[in-house]
């Protein structure tokens, strides 16, 4: 291995430490879970002060390149910023945000509205127009959906297919015509209309290019990330109640049908992250195109059915108190719910794994 | 409630007696009502409750002389399936299903007098108070106590998990009366008024969003000594008695049959009906749910004989409330973001996929959790040592 990249190497194992430790400022690890509590289920579902907070630390623009006012780090950086944020919940909208802040950063056309996302200001994209996709067809008029947490943005952008190109219009708030559904984990989808259409928006970008194809990308591998996190608490939690919890005169953790279950939990935890962190090191080593869309696949099919295995598991064996609301281990749970299908189903990612690297399996 | 009636229900033939339970039913039955998303409180259902009570239908298995339907087991299986196949809720049954078979078998006389009218006509909600903090699984090591003073026994302690407690009047409750026993031998069962002074409920809210279960808290709670059912300290044998109904109630096909059908609609909506994964993968469940209706005819034909259920019962419990969840987990797989929404798709109550997803998560916890049958099967029906 060449000097530089080995430089590279402990530059990045370093901004990934770093990263870890700035999030224990709104996450902090092991932290009571009272303030998600308490967001849950009012608009717009977070706490506008903590984005704020988070702008501040750089993170919206963690991933945007220096020259553009971001920090420029890599994808290590944001996928353990995304984990921790999951251990702890947090349910202010970085990782959506942060998709916007890379459509901005795609054309000089952005730079102004770039600066306010940098700055906190809330823009999310509309790009959704079925369920369960990674495409954008760019409709001019067919509505947007499932923009997450869509309550509390201040615009939305809005990618629009004009003269062959795909064009990103920026509505405020005021012009877009919003319907709010509430989701699992206390948040919310938006649904967005305009009328006539979406061309009435201001124009950010003359030509997005690929850009929306690898924000989605990066997206789908950060929201595997905070999975990743929100499994490992749920986990913890469960393991800690299997070693205190007494039934028939001992731990319920020494049954060794638990043992077992516990034991394969923890296989699967092991695999998200190794596939989770390995795309996120390959992404960073420059890999491209099809290969790079692959192991992102690869690692969002994994997290999404771990993740849903793991905090079900934690329901069961808890027992009882697993199925209360006011008990936390159910808030990891319906986290899963809502994130496991986002920016892409296990099946939908296992589908495009095979479509886009099939020798993979030869080698 | 006419005897004449009821004689002529169990002198139909099985076919018969489905046709006429079905013209009634779809009749009679609150069509609002129809297979709602939670379970209904009483103040939803008792109109319901009232119908099958003028009609003479509520108690179908007690038998005639104690004013039930006595219907054989076979045709109770029926009336059952009717009622599912219909998506009636079901009421607030304790005292129906438990209370009523435990007086029947080992209440005196006086008690049998006291306590099964009021059932009947809907004043007394009962509710099972069996659960505590530190004795789930391990039921027989409950320690709410209830001591002898006088003529009256002093309980203290505390209950959880109790379903729809926040609606009962009355609780049948699991209770130690000797400590000194061995943890089986001490136990009693007794009844008790839910105004009387001492306790205290709180509905706690399910993962579901409801309020459903709740504590109920004993702090000097005095019970009229008349109130013990049977022999004091025998209450553990008298539990599992009861045990075998609920055991092949919970095992019915109803909640799986339930959610294929709401599967297939998911996924005509989602558009991956035609698909060959989502059909292999339908088609499995389907195999699966099959099967389970198979083997429980097995064990309602086990019933139609006259035959005790034994411990293997336990599987069809095991099958029906994973089978249930594999089903809903399959929903969640093919309905993308949809599978986050809190509310029904569109405001369509057979498109909801998280609900059912989240009402499934329970049924391997309650009324024994698999672990807890498998536990079961491996030592009461293969006998494998330990
Ligand atoms: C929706 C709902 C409604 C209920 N309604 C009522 C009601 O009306 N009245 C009432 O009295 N109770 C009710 N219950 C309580 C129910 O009976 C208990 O939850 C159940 O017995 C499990 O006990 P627990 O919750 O204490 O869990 P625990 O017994 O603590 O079990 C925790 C975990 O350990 C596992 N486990 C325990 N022992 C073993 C073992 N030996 N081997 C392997 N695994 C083991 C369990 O399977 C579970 O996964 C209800 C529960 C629910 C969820």
């Amino acid at each position: 291995m060449s000097q530089a990249l080995a430089m590279d190497e402990s530059e990045r194992a370093d901004s990934i430490r770093l990263i870890r430790e700035s999030a224990a400022a709104v996450a902090p690890r092991g932290g009571d879970l009272r303030r998600i509590r308490a967001l849950r289920f009012e608009e717009p579902g977070f706490d506008p002060a903590v984005w704020r907070e988070m702008a501040d630390l750089g993170w919206v623009g963690l991933r945007v390149p220096e020259e553009k006012g971001g920090a420029g780090l890599g994808m290590g950086a944001f996928c353990a910023l995304a984990e921790e944020l999951g251990a702890a919940l947090v349910p202010e909208p970085l990782i959506p945000a942060a998709l916007a802040a890379a459509l901005l950063a795609a054309d000089p056309a952005g730079e102004a509205a770039l600066g306010q996302v940098l700055g906190g200001r809330l823009l999310l994209a509309g790009w959704q127009e079925r369920a369960d996709t990674l495409e954008a067809p760019g409709s001019l008029d067919a509505p947007r959906l499932f923009v997450p947490m869509a309550a509390g943005a201040e615009g939305f952008l809005v990618p629009v297919r004009e003269g062959g190109r795909l064009t990103l219009r920026l509505l405020p708030r005021e012009a877009a015509d919003l319907a709010i559904d509430q989701t699992q984990d206390g948040g919310n989808y938006g649904t967005l209309r305009a009328a006539p259409d979406f061309t009435g928006g201001k124009l950010v970008a003359a030509d997005l290019g690929g850009a929306l194809d690898a924000a989605l990308d990066e997206a789908a591998l950060a929201t595997s990330a905070y999975l990743l996190g929100a499994m490992e608490a749920a986990f913890a939690m469960t393991l800690a109640y299997l070693k205190t919890r007494q039934q028939f005169g001992r731990p319920i953790g020494s049954f060794q049908a638990l043992q077992h279950r516990a034991a394969d939990l923890k296989v699967q935890l092991s695999l998200t992250r190794a596939s989770v962190e390995g795309a996120a090191a390959q992404l960073d080593a420059g890999l491209t195109g099809a290969a790079r869309r692959a192991v992102v696949s690869r690692a969002k099919a994994r997290a999404a059915e771990a993740s849903m295995l793991v905090t079900r598991q934690a329901v069961q064996l808890h027992g009882g108190i697993g199925y209360t609301d006011e008990y936390d281990v159910g808030l990891y749970l319906r986290k899963a719910m809502v994130l496991a299908n986002q920016f892409g189903s296990a099946r939908l990612h296992r589908k495009r794994f095979m479509a886009l690297s099939p020798e993979a399996v030869e080698e | 409630m006419s005897g004449n009636t009821q004689e002529d229900l169990n002198a139909l033939d099985d076919e018969a007696f489905r046709r006429t339970v079905r013209a009634w039913v779809e009749a009679n039955y609150p069509p609002e009502l129809r297979n709602p998303p939670k379970r209904l409180h009483w103040a939803e259902n008792s109109p319901w409750y009232f119908r099958l009570a003028e009609k003479g239908w509520l108690a179908p298995g007690w038998p005639k002389e104690f004013g039930g339907m006595g219907l054989s087991p076979a045709k109770q299986i029926i009336l059952i399936e009717e009622y599912e196949r219909h998506g009636v809720a079901r009421t607030n049954d304790h005292g129906i299903v438990m209370v009523g078979p435990l007086l029947i078998q080992y209440g005196t006389k006086a008690q049998q007098e006291r306590f099964l009218p009021p059932i009947l006509r809907g004043e007394h909600i009962w509710c099972q108070g069996y659960s505590e903090p530190n004795s789930g699984s391990d039921l027989a090591s409950l320690r709410t106590e209830a001591v002898l003073d006088g003529d009256e026994y002093v309980v203290n302690g505390q209950k959880t998990w109790t379903t729809l407690a926040n609606d009962a009047n009355w609780i049948f409750l699991l209770v130690r009366t000797d400590k000194a026993a061995k943890k089986q031998e001490g136990i009693s069962f007794l009844l008790v008024p839910m105004d009387s002074p001492g306790i205290t409920v709180r509905p706690i809210v399910n993962l579901d969003m409801h309020d459903e279960f709740c504590e109920v808290f004993f702090d000097n709670v005095r019970v009229p000594k008349d109130n013990l059912v049977g022999e004091p300290n025998k209450g553990w044998t008298m539990a599992k008695a009861l045990l075998g109904f609920e055991r092949i109630y919970l095992g019915s096909p109803r909640q799986s049959a339930y959610a294929l059908v709401r599967l297939r609609l998911l996924a005509e909506r989602m558009g991956v009906w035609e698909e060959p994964d989502f059909a292999d993968r339908y088609a499995r469940l389907r195999l699966d749910l099959e099967d389970l209706k198979a083997l429980y005819e097995t064990f309602v034909a086990q019933l139609r004989r006259g035959e005790r259920l034994g411990p293997d019962v336990s599987m069809l419990k095991v099958i029906q409330s994973e089978l249930f969840q594999r089903i809903t987990e399959a929903m969640m797989d093919i309905a993308g973001e949809n599978a986050g929404l809190l509310e029904p798709m569109g405001g369509n109550r057979d498109l909801h996929p998280s609900g059912l997803f989240i009402n499934a998560r329970p049924c391997t916890i309650y009324g024994g959790s698999s672990e807890i049958q498998r536990n079961i099967l491996a030592k009461n029906v293969l006998e494998l040592p330990g």
